[in-house]
């Protein structure tokens, strides 16, 4: 369980437990350095460019579903969101293929 | 008998846990999703143009501190923690550690602020400006637009800040600080792919 519940004044509410919180920041950090450590070593331009663009995708996933709290938001908001993190670097990384 | 009372409420649990809620303020998001789109079409124009003058970009980018770009990313990730940290105080309405986790947030993201005014007057002293070439007027124009929407949210976190210190926050409408905490994950977000493709790619 990654998560506790508090009672608001009608229902209860779910909040992460600062340990998720702390691995979800761990995991940012993480990403962000193997981003860099792919950008300086001599890799294949355009393996590097999907590479680096996929972490971005998994540190929004981490924004989105932990930070931002939509994990346990409506659906289609949890998925707008997410949308966001998957189509933009899609759409970045086919301008940087052609 | 005391296994129907559980049942009947863990389904009334239930039922309250399904009855979810978009963390924050409608209003809030909407003005959440214009930001994204503007900064997209940003991030796609910069990809383009990049296409169009790789020479240039890849002298350009030379030109950056990439630890530079590494220590606002930390800094912007930290501080962002500290805000879910705050929130996640702020539900178990310890209204002192609130504050305290917020101030905490509010200095991580001014180390931001400064680097990015240390680099700007790094560029600035090598004679580079906005009008330099089309690699620096984007570099200058994206990354100016974010540094101004890290000061609206750092002034949003004061506010917050002056507020719980007030102890004027009550955990029964949540909403006005879930807004301005995730409008502050928001500009971590941008700075997540604003970092990528300007100083990595």
């Amino acid at each position: 369980m990654n998560n506790e519940y508090v009672s608001l004044s009608h229902k209860k509410k779910r909040i992460f437990k600062k340990k998720t919180l702390l691995i979800s920041w761990l995991l940012l950090m993480v990403f962000t350095l193997i981003s860099v450590v792919l950008g300086k070593i001599a890799l294949d331009k355009q393996l590097m460019i999907a590479t680096v663009l996929f972490t971005v995708f998994l540190k929004g996933h981490q924004i989105i579903d932990i930070f931002m709290e939509l994990k346990y938001a409506p659906h289609k908001w949890r998925i707008l969101l997410l949308g966001y993190v998957v189509i933009l670097p899609a759409i970045i990384a086919t301008i940087y293929m052609f | 008998m005391v296994e129907a009372a559980t049942n009947s409420l863990n389904k009334n649990t239930q039922q309250q846990l399904n009855n979810i809620k978009l963390p924050g303020d409608l209003a809030m998001w909407f003005f959440i999703l214009a930001e994204l789109t503007v900064f997209a079409i940003f991030f796609i124009g910069f990809a383009v143009a990049e296409q169009l003058n790789s020479a240039m970009f890849i002298l350009g980018k030379a030109k950056l501190h990439p630890i530079a770009g590494l220590i606002n990313t930390a800094a912007l990730i930290t501080s962002s923690l500290f805000v879910a940290l705050a929130l996640r105080a702020f539900h178990l309405q310890k209204q002192r550690h609130v504050m305290w986790l917020l101030i905490t947030a509010e200095l991580i993201a001014v180390i931001y602020l400064v680097v990015k005014i240390w680099e700007y007057q790094f560029l600035i002293t090598q004679g580079i400006n906005i009008e330099t070439n089309t690699f620096f007027t984007l570099y200058f124009l994206i990354t100016g637009f974010h540094f101004m929407h890290v000061l609206l949210g750092l002034v949003i976190l004061m506010f917050m800040t002056i507020k719980a210190y007030r102890n004027q926050y009550s955990n029964k409408d949540p909403s006005g600080f879930e807004s301005g905490a995730c409008y502050w994950h928001m500009v971590d977000m941008l700075w997540i792919i604003l970092f990528p493709l300007i100083y990595v790619i």
